[in-house]
């Protein structure tokens, strides 16, 4: 299948700041998170795809088009969804998403019934003929997801869409962008500065760090098992402690993290499938503790900062 | 799956039908600049928003259709040979509605989607900032153009009812919807540019309000004092400088009925087109250049 969005060496520099630097990614079909911290390139990756900025350096085509070349082409095909506030107070939800539509070349009749559709699936509703200036922000976001979805574009950018949500509405929202690229067909470029947020949704993920690129592969090889395991027995960390203790002297490296032990991968006399398991558990037999978890240890978005920062140093 | 019941008391369903592509057709961007342009013109009158934003734009029309009424009222009730103010002037006169209509409601088409900035969901769709620019300045110069045209094409008729001259009625009749024509573009251009700077709408309107009735009181009076003073080239000179003074000599040049200080006439004539033109051009490249580089950031 023929990638969404491919990048080849894309630079983008204002005077001394470089927002990119070099970066060749490819994206593809369904969920796609681009995580960094602010400031990491993520909304000019966006704006450059769009055709909205110029890059210093570098080729790009989205869908198939050139950037370059493409760009009205490009904009006909793809929604997007801002980081900031971007809807006028004081027209209703309903009427602003029609125009919308209308803006991308739908017929006022398709662009009406494309609004109440996309307005359904956002779950905004009654309130959607309501002024939005009075909205809430989950409302907002809401409002700002109908229009870029609007005209049933073939990939959406959406920039921060849970910026400002409490955890509930944060729940939905992620929920729907999940269903945008899964149920609705619709690739997604998602941003965000939270790792824990695009694990849950996002197939592929491409990490950014200050305009470069760290990291770029399908979200099962971040959360990948890392051989570890991790331990919890009922009680206090005393009963950790003593667990810990005695799981050490039979050979296994323990260390306390939070209320559970964290096993490091056993070594080879004990490597057997399920050896491990199984002296962890007669050993909270033996201290007559409850064994209350045991779960094999994953990796985290996160941990790519961790282990770049260290390969760096 | 339960049975849907016939012939029950329930009579509709809902159905969720999940998420439905769209495969119909799609307009290309000259189609979507007409739908822009409408939706532009429709607003700078309040029409499609909310019922407080059609006020100020209907009452000033209404305002500057009374005079005519009137007037058209005595044209048809008692006998006379020509109208009592010419096409031309009649907007003249009028000026303050027609600066204050530009002033009001251009805010809504160029400050509103900068200071909201709803102007990045535009550009991120097929129209780009340029010719969202020009589509815009082109609404308001139409709804500037159509406030002047309604008292127009009432006189018109008032005076063809009232039997005057037909011929005389058309020429001047055209002459006046030529100049406002012009008129439209040129105020709508620097409206335009002005709420497009300052984005919030008090400073955008006293901008205006500056730039159109301030600016023309003061060159009003300066042409005055210099014509008094017999200092008539300046006198002309002067009028150069504002959008009221540059409407009422070209349509002295052009014998469209306004009076003017000093006649225009001669080399002079060229120089009000020139700045006319220039002026306009001006306002519409700074328009256009704004939001190109509001569409950057």
């Amino acid at each position: 299948m023929l990638p969404v969005i491919t990048t080849a060496g894309l630079t983008k520099h204002y005077g001394t700041v470089h927002a990119l630097t070099d970066l060749t990614v490819e994206v593809g079909a369904g969920v796609t998170g681009l995580v960094g911290a602010n400031g990491a390139g993520k909304s000019t990756l966006i704006k450059i795809l769009l055709g909205l900025l110029e890059p210093t350096g570098g080729h790009a085509s989205v869908l198939g088009h050139d950037i370059e070349q493409g760009g009205q082409e490009i904009r006909r095909l793809v929604g997007y969804m801002p980081e900031h506030d971007c809807l006028p107070p004081d027209v209703s939800a309903s009427d602003f998403v029609v125009h919308m539509a209308r803006m991308s070349g739908l017929g006022s009749s398709a662009a009406r019934e494309r609004a109440a559709d996309v307005l359904r699936h956002v779950g905004l509703d009654e309130e959607r003929y309501r002024p939005m200036g009075g909205y809430s922000t989950g409302m907002k976001q809401r409002a700002k997801l109908a229009q870029a979805l609007a005209h049933d574009p073939q990939l959406v950018f959406l920039d921060e869409p849970t910026n400002g949500l409490d955890p509930a509405a944060r729940t939905d929202m992620l929920r729907l962008v999940e269903r945008i690229g899964s149920d609705f067909g619709i690739a997604v470029l998602v941003t965000s500065h939270l790792l824990g947020e695009l694990e849950q949704v996002s197939d592929h993920v491409i990490v950014l760090d200050g305009g470069h690129l760290l990291r770029s592969s399908a979200t099962g090889d971040f959360l990948r098992r890392t051989g570890s395991l991790l331990v919890e027995v009922v009680g206090t960390e005393t009963e950790r402690d003593r667990l810990g203790e005695a799981l050490a002297r039979r050979g296994l490296t323990c260390r306390p993290r939070g209320p559970m032990v964290s096993i490091d991968p056993p070594p080879p006399e004990l490597a057997r499938e399920g050896a491990a398991h199984d002296l962890i558990r007669d050993v909270a037999a033996d201290l007559g503790l409850g064994l209350m978890r045991l779960q094999p240890d994953r990796g985290h978005l996160e941990d790519v900062f961790l282990q770049e920062g260290v390969t760096r140093a | 799956m339960p049975e849907i019941p016939t012939g029950g008391p329930r009579t509709g369903v809902i159905h969720d039908l999940g998420y439905r592509r769209y495969d119909g057709p799609r307009d290309g961007s000259a189609t979507i600049a007409r739908t822009l342009f409408t939706t532009g013109l429709r607003h700078a009158y309040g029409l499609g928003r909310s019922g407080r934003s059609k006020v100020m734009p209907f009452l000033l029309l209404a305002m500057s259709v009374l005079p005519a009424t009137i007037l058209v009222g005595v044209l048809v009730l008692t006998p006379a040979t020509s109208l009592p103010v010419s096409y031309a002037d009649y907007t003249n006169q009028t000026q303050l509605l027609v600066s204050l209509f530009a002033a009001s409601q251009a805010p809504v088409l160029f400050s509103r989607d900068l200071r909201h900035r709803s102007i990045v969901l535009y550009l991120a769709r097929p129209l780009g900032a340029t010719a969202f620019a020009l589509v815009r300045w082109a609404s308001m110069a139409v709804a500037l153009w159509a406030f002047t045209l309604v008292p127009t094409v009432l006189l018109f008729v008032g005076a063809l009812l009232a039997g005057l001259d037909t011929s005389d009625q058309v020429a001047g009749m055209l002459k006046a919807v030529v100049l406002q024509a012009g008129l439209a573009v040129l105020v709508a251009g620097i409206t335009g540019a002005i709420s497009s700077v300052s984005l919030r709408r008090g400073f955008a309107v006293v901008g205006s309000v500056m730039a159109l009735i301030v600016l023309t009181g003061v060159v009003t009076a300066v042409q005055a004092i210099s014509a008094s003073e017999g200092a008539e080239s300046a006198s002309v000179g002067v009028g150069l400088a504002s959008p009221w003074s540059l409407y009422s000599g070209l349509a002295n040049a052009w014998d469209a009925g306004i009076t003017t200080q000093v006649p225009v006439d001669g080399a002079w004539v060229p120089a009000y087109v020139l700045v006319t033109l220039l002026l306009s051009a001006g306002c519409l490249l700074g328009l256009v250049a704004r939001f190109q580089k509001v569409g950057s950031r």
